[in-house]
């Protein structure tokens, strides 16, 4: 199981502009791509166009200054391609094709951004960023460390659910089930569940996620009471 | 109750049930027999069928299993009510590296072991890095987990869990995934630890390289020993 996982993104170390700028300039920089692009339906279609198009093709050239392969670029696009596809024939029917192309490129262009920000930033370094947006909403209760820890956990189950879909398919294939829609979806469940259960049960363990000293209960649930 | 000694386990009369689920009893069913013991050696040997007891056992010892019945006392913190502390005391390795290993990368692993001690960035990684090269894994500090065979995987979690210095370490069947070279290799790296080991294992050469070994059946404890006997005994048992 789970031998898939190192197809999924995640952090490539190097040295680039990219690498090296701070993370929540980055992050701006996102926020400024998801902002150009997505406000096209506030002017004429022509002008959301032209700025759609050319916030995709920096994208695209901040992607090689980042140094990061033609693959990864591929990859990020692939996992929506039916998505996008769909998209596209609704939005021509509905709209032409200038606007068609407006919506995928204004897509397209934030997950290559987003892309391109966790592969250049290290995880802990997302985390501390993560964490630092939280801590003002400390006195309200929140637990920064907690948050970035969530969202660890996050990153790290999905290439293990991937991995779970990709090994159920072959073991109903090798079972001559593959058209059984139970048989490549229920195992998923269960392996999930189980993958839930043994993480949350590590993290017990190491003493992560606990809240500093308990009075009383200690967050693990009894067996039976 | 005395006062405890260093690293003392005691477990006194502790039992795991699963309550029945309506009155007529259904669904009742006793995971673990109550059952005391002291264990002090520095080395136990946890032996036993599969779904004979042992992982509930061992699980017990650290909190992730609270007792239904009796308690379990470690350096004289009760796992009830003091989990929190019993955990930094008690370190738990599990059979499969792949649940216990969080993040993508070994540093980055041990690095969040550490986030409790509340260093800067830059002392965390120094950290992680020098517990990595303290058990020669310095080299792979960088790799993604997925791309470490199971041996090494099992060793980094090893060293993610002593990273922050538990006076116990609890290992549930930490070879049984493994092949006979990292078995052995694993056999050796623990043998040389300092810390108090508690180890359920299905490597009999290991268990015979330990001070104490309690033998698991059906829920209770068959046989507790000395290594050869112990391991004598099962063998018999098995048939
Ligand atoms: N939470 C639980 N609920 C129901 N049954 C359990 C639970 N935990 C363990 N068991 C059962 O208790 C028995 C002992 O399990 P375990 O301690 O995991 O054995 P071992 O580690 O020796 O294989 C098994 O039959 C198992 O199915
Ligand atoms: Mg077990």
């Amino acid at each position: 199981m789970r031998g898939h996982a190192s197809l999924i993104a995640g952090y490539v170390p190097g040295t680039s502009i990219f690498h090296r700028m701070l993370l929540w300039r980055k992050a701006v920089l996102l926020l400024l791509v998801a902002v150009l692009v997505l406000s096209f339906p506030a002017f004429p279609v022509w002008v959301g166009t032209i700025v759609t198009s050319v916030v995709l093709v920096a994208v695209v050239l901040a992607h090689f200054m980042a140094r990061l392969p033609w693959s990864r670029l591929w990859r990020a696009v692939r996992l929506m391609l039916i998505f996008l596809l769909l998209i596209g024939v609704y939005q021509w029917w509905q709209f032409g094709p200038a606007t068609a192309w407006t919506v995928i490129a204004a897509i397209v262009a934030t997950v290559v951004a987003s892309n391109i920000l966790t592969s250049t930033t290290a995880i802990d370094e997302l985390l501390d960023g993560l964490g630092a947006l939280i801590r003002p909403l400390e006195r309200f209760g929140a637990d920064p460390e907690r948050f970035s820890l969530t969202v660890a956990l996050m990153l790290r189950s999905i290439p293990f659910i991937l991995g779970a879909f990709s090994d159920v398919k072959d073991a109903a294939r090798a079972r001559g089930l593959e058209r059984n829609l139970l048989a490549r979806s229920l195992p998923v469940v269960i392996a999930t569940v189980g993958y839930a259960r043994a993480t949350g049960e590590a993290l017990a363990a190491r003493g992560l996620g606990e809240a500093c000293e308990p009075s009383g209960g200690n967050g693990v649930e009894p067996l039976a009471r | 109750m005395s006062f405890p000694a260093n690293e003392s386990i005691v477990l006194a009369d502790a039992g795991v049930q699963i309550a029945p689920l309506d009155a007529s009893g259904a669904g009742a069913k006793t995971i673990l027999r109550p059952l005391s013991l002291e264990l002090t050696e520095r080395r136990i040997a946890v032996i036993g069928a599969n779904g004979s007891g042992k992982s509930t056992l061992l699980r017990l010892l650290n909190g992730l299993v609270l007792p239904t019945s009796g308690t379990v006392r470690i350096n004289g913190l009760d796992t009830q009510t003091q989990g929190a502390a019993v955990r930094r005391l008690v370190g738990f390795v599990f059979t499969d590296p792949l649940s216990q290993l969080i993040m993508p990368t070994p540093v980055e692993d041990v690095e969040l072991s550490l986030r409790r001690l509340k260093l800067s960035k830059r002392e965390r990684r120094d950290a992680a890095m020098s517990v990595l090269s303290s058990y020669g894994l310095d080299h792979l500090a960088h790799s993604s987990i997925y791309e470490l065979s199971g041996g090494e995987r099992q060793l980094v979690a090893l060293a993610s869990v002593l990273a922050v210095d538990p006076g116990i370490l609890v290992l549930d069947e930490p070879s049984t995934l493994l092949d006979l070279r990292n078995t052995k290799l694993l056999r050796e790296r623990l043998t040389a630890l300092p810390q108090q080991l508690i180890i359920s294992t299905h490597d009999l050469a290991l268990a015979l390289m330990c001070e104490r070994v309690l033998v698991v059946d059906d829920a209770g404890i068959a046989f507790d020993g000395g290594p050869h006997e112990a391991v004598g005994w099962y063998r018999e048992s098995v048939g």
